[in-house]
């Protein structure tokens, strides 16, 4: 502690030890904390994920029995949802460059943003837990409907309890983002000077905040369930199962705009700093995000038109769900006119954003398609399903999640990743990607239905294909890791600036010093993305 | 590390700073904690109304077993804890440390009071066989087992809420003695009495569901 | 969502102090609604949803005032107004359309 920080002594340096992370108080720290988690449990699910293509490299049983598949894709649904993608944009890089972009040096409550961590921790450890005793983790899915869940024998009350505690984790690093956003911007930043970044997080963290209670309760009736035998949701015994199904998706389809908001976020911070340009439609951008996550909460109904919902309530659903097209088409949008014209500098971090773009624009019309009740009804729960929801997800979400990487390594660890390998990485995953989950739509199309791990003979082609796409992806991915942490170990150092950016995490030293700013961090005027040198065809 | 000892080593700390008491924001995340549990208890509430829409005839029968007038009492125990909590606010907002003390401390009283009626009438419902799993509650139709299993779990979710929050005014108090709450820095004294009263709000609505509506 | 004018106003507020005689009066009222909604539950036992619909709206009618003068909402900034109105419009939106789904089917 007798450092007296010097300019140059950053985040890294100030302290040192296993304790000095593990109950630090300091954003950045904690955003790492849960980038090396939520990776780590990345890495564990995307390999339940491998598995479960191999089982289906042919008809019949390969590797697993089907209850093993089972639980593998439960195991790989409940890991991929509750422990990396809600968590991962908002918890890592939220966390790390929410208050840099404001100008602030933390988030508003520290001690909460490190419970927060702890909570994830735990929620973690129950839901790991679930494979070491009884008869292994849930066989459900991860939607946990019931009946099935209240009577399966299988440690669906552990798992659900995980799901809980990951909830509270997730809602309290909303809460911290809400109040910091209000609070902590820097003076002169109003809310329409903010990053558009800290737009995204600050709807997500409204949808955090309103729709994870929701899911909360239910969990815990489906435990109170399984205690005491009370018939809340099994028909046998009086219950309705239909209304676990609201229920649950009344958190779960917000959920969704969980994971693509603050991956549109990044896509809107990276767009301009590589096109050098002032992004086109910074107000309908921002407003959108909120659009977004207000018209979210209305649609969770699309979920359920097969499940013995009602006619008219069915085509309420479907109708107002049309209408999350609108702000997302605005910012899709946006985004294009905002290259349009600019002078591109064609780096990874770019790539990945426009892979979302293209990845998501797959996952959201396929969406409309499932948002159709007519549709829905012929390609519910096959593979169409399967493949729409890894494009937003995977290719959305978590493509963005992987540009925020390469956008920002340089500014965490002060180091640069070789370029020529994170593009051919880069180019491996999006060629892996696409071919695992092309052909998904396809086989979907033909009636192959999911969660099964065997399937008609007719359908083997197309599955072979997918199954060598996971290869593909796979040494995309291992590529890409390699190489970003050969970057960290041995990477030449990076400027403060390197991609020219003119958000305020940029202004200050990389790694940034512990309190983020050793001089009042400057606004730029005229906007977040007014690049001073940009040829400025269009103002807002 | 401590906040002061954060702050303490380095030269230039920015005017928003994340490590300064603000109590504004204090205030502004109490609030949003309040939405989350409203939201918790609103999943339940859209429960009870589907069940309640499915089993109308089983749960007003149900309803005639619960005991209007204990309900009544704890309503009227709940309503004056949050009168005297309110009034604690103000007390030590005028600066009358004392009496702001017992205020506080006659609201965790009335905590006290609404748990032991509590205790009794479900003391009651054991005694009638009414709990999940018991004899009487197993020979009930389906719709009145629901009603007396969201009996249950809304009225003990509460209770346990009754408790958190008579901790949390509890160490409230402790922190007004140590002068850590004051005059000029009532943040924590004004949540909890926000969490206190958001208590209230909540058995406002579960008193008619369960014991009013006939 | 909000307009600047709240956000600003964030920033120069008053706390309130309540008065004991308010906080008083507050509490009278809300005893006066419990023996109002206590009065006609056990006088019109055969109104049904009536009485439904009645003890919901006089429990929210107690809502708002513990809201609106214990949690001092009416002396906070818009935005405090806003907000709330925003969850309570969300929450009974769900409760609609759960209930619309059961009355349709
Ligand atoms: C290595 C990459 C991945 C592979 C090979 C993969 C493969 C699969 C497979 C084969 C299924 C099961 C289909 C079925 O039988 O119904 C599945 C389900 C699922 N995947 Fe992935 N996936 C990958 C990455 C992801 C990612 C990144 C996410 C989310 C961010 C994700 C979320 C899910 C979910 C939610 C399910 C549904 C589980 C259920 O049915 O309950 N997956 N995945
Ligand atoms: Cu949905």
């Amino acid at each position: 502690m007798t450092v007296a920080a010097l300019p140059q002594t950053n985040f890294f340096q100030i302290k040192k030890g296993i304790f000095s992370w593990l109950f630090t108080l300091d954003h950045k720290r904690i955003g790492l904390m849960y980038l090396y988690s939520v990776g780590l449990f990345f890495l564990v699910a995307a390999g339940l994920g491998v598995a479960m293509r191999l089982e289906l490299l042919n008809p019949g049983r390969d590797i697993m029995s089907p209850q093993t598949y089972n639980q593998v894709f439960t195991l790989h649904g409940v890991i991929m949802i509750f422990l990396f993608i809600i968590p991962s944009i908002p918890a890592v890089f939220g966390n790390f460059f929410l208050p840099l972009m404001l100008g602030t040096d933390d988030v508003a409550f520290p001690k909460i943003n490190l419970l927060s961590y702890w909570l994830y921790v735990l929620g973690a450890l129950f839901a790991l837990s679930t494979l070491m005793y009884g008869s292994g983790p849930a066989d459900t899915g991860w939607t946990f409907y019931a009946p099935y869940s209240v009577k399966t024998g299988t440690n669906v009350t552990m798992a659900v309890l995980a799901a809980f505690i990951l909830g509270f984790s997730s809602i309290l690093t909303g809460l911290n983002f809400i109040v910091t956003i209000h609070r902590l911007r820097t003076p002169g930043m109003g809310f329409n000077q903010m990053p558009l970044f800290a737009w995204s997080l600050y709807a997500t963290s409204w949808i955090q905040l309103l729709a994870t209670p929701v899911i909360g309760i239910t969990l815990l009736m489906i435990v109170a369930e399984r205690v005491f035998g009370i018939g809340l949701f099994d028909p046998a015994i009086g219950g309705d199962p239909i209304l676990y199904q609201h229920l649950f998706w009344i958190y779960s389809h917000p959920a969704v705009y969980i994971m693509a908001l603050p991956a549109m976020g990044i896509v809107s911070e990276i767009i301009p700093t590589f096109a050098q340009r002032t992004i086109f439609g910074y107000k309908a951008i921002a407003y959108s995000s909120m659009a977004i996550a207000f018209v979210g909460y209305f649609v969770w109904g699309h979920h359920m038109f097969t499940s013995g919902m009602s006619g008219p309530a069915a085509i309420i659903f479907s109708i107002l769900t049309f209408f999350v097209a609108i702000p997302t088409a605005i910012k899709v949008f946006n985004w294009v006119a905002t290259l349009y014209k600019g002078s591109i500098n064609i780096q990874v971090p770019l790539l990945f954003a426009l892979a979302f773009i293209f990845n998501f624009m797959i996952g959201g019309l396929t969406g409309l398609v499932l948002g159709a009740v007519a549709a829905d009804i012929h390609v519910h729960d096959t593979y169409f399903v399967v493949g729409h929801f890894h494009y937003v997800m995977f290719g959305g979400a978590g493509f963005a999640f992987f540009g925020a990487l390469h956008y920002w390594f340089p500014k965490i660890w002060g180091r640069m990743y070789n370029m020529r390998m994170a593009n051919i990485a880069f180019t491996i995953l999006f060629i892996g990607f696409n071919m695992l989950y092309f052909p998904m739509l396809i086989l979907g199309l033909e009636g192959m239905p999911r969660r099964y791990y065997d399937y008609l003979p007719e359908f083997h082609t197309l599955n072979v294909v997918s199954t060598v796409g996971s290869w593909v992806l796979a040494t995309g991915l291992l590529l890409m890791i390699g190489n970003l942490i050969a970057g960290y170990l041995k990477g030449k150092a990076a400027s403060a600036n390197p991609w020219n950016g003119i958000t305020l995490e940029w202004q200050t030293s990389s790694p940034p010093p512990l309190h983020n700013f050793d001089k009042m961090p400057e606004l730029t005027k005229g906007g977040p993305y007014n690049f001073p040198n940009a040829k400025s065809t269009h103002k807002k | 590390m401590t906040k002061t000892d954060l702050t303490m080593n380095h030269a230039f700390v920015l005017p928003n700073s994340g490590h300064k008491f603000d109590a504004k924001a204090s205030k502004m995340g109490m609030w949003l904690f309040l939405y989350t549990e409203l939201l918790l208890f609103g999943g339940l509430f859209i429960v009870y109304m589907a069940y309640r829409y499915l089993n109308q005839n089983a749960f007003l029968l149900a309803s005639f077993e619960l005991n209007v007038w204990m309900g009544t009492i704890n309503t009227i125990v709940l309503l004056t804890s949050s009168l005297t909590i309110a009034m604690s606010i103000t007390a030590l907002q005028k600066g009358d440390t004392r009496l702001s003390i017992i205020l506080a401390f006659s609201t965790i009283l009335a905590a006290l009071v609404f748990l032991v009626i509590k205790y009794f009438e479900w003391g009651a419902k054991f005694e009638h066989g009414l709990f999940p799993g018991m004899d009487h509650y197993n020979s009930l139709p389906y719709g009145e087992r629901l009603y007396f299993y969201l009996y249950f779990f809304m009225t003990g979710l509460h209770a346990l809420h009754v408790i958190v929050g008579g901790i949390f005014i509890g160490v409230v108090i402790r922190l007004i003695r140590k002068g850590r709450i004051n005059k000029n820095r009532i943040s924590l004294l004004e949540n909890s009495g926000l969490y206190w009263h958001l208590v209230d709000v909540i058995w406002i609505y579960l008193f008619p569901l369960f014991y009013l509506i006939h | 969502m909000k307009n600047k004018e709240n956000i600003t106003s964030e920033n120069h507020e008053q706390e309130h102090v309540s008065s004991y005689s308010e906080l008083f009066g507050t509490w009278a009222a809300l005893i006066i609604l419990t023996g109002m909604t206590v009065f006609i539950s056990i006088s019109g036992a055969n109104l049904r949803t009536l009485t439904i619909a009645t003890a919901l709206l006089i429990a929210s009618v107690k809502a708002l005032v513990v809201g609106f003068y214990f949690m001092h909402l009416k002396f906070e900034t818009r935005l405090y107004r806003i907000m709330i109105i925003i969850v309570m419009a969300l929450f009974t939106f769900f409760l609609i359309m759960v209930i619309l789904d059961y009355l349709t089917r």
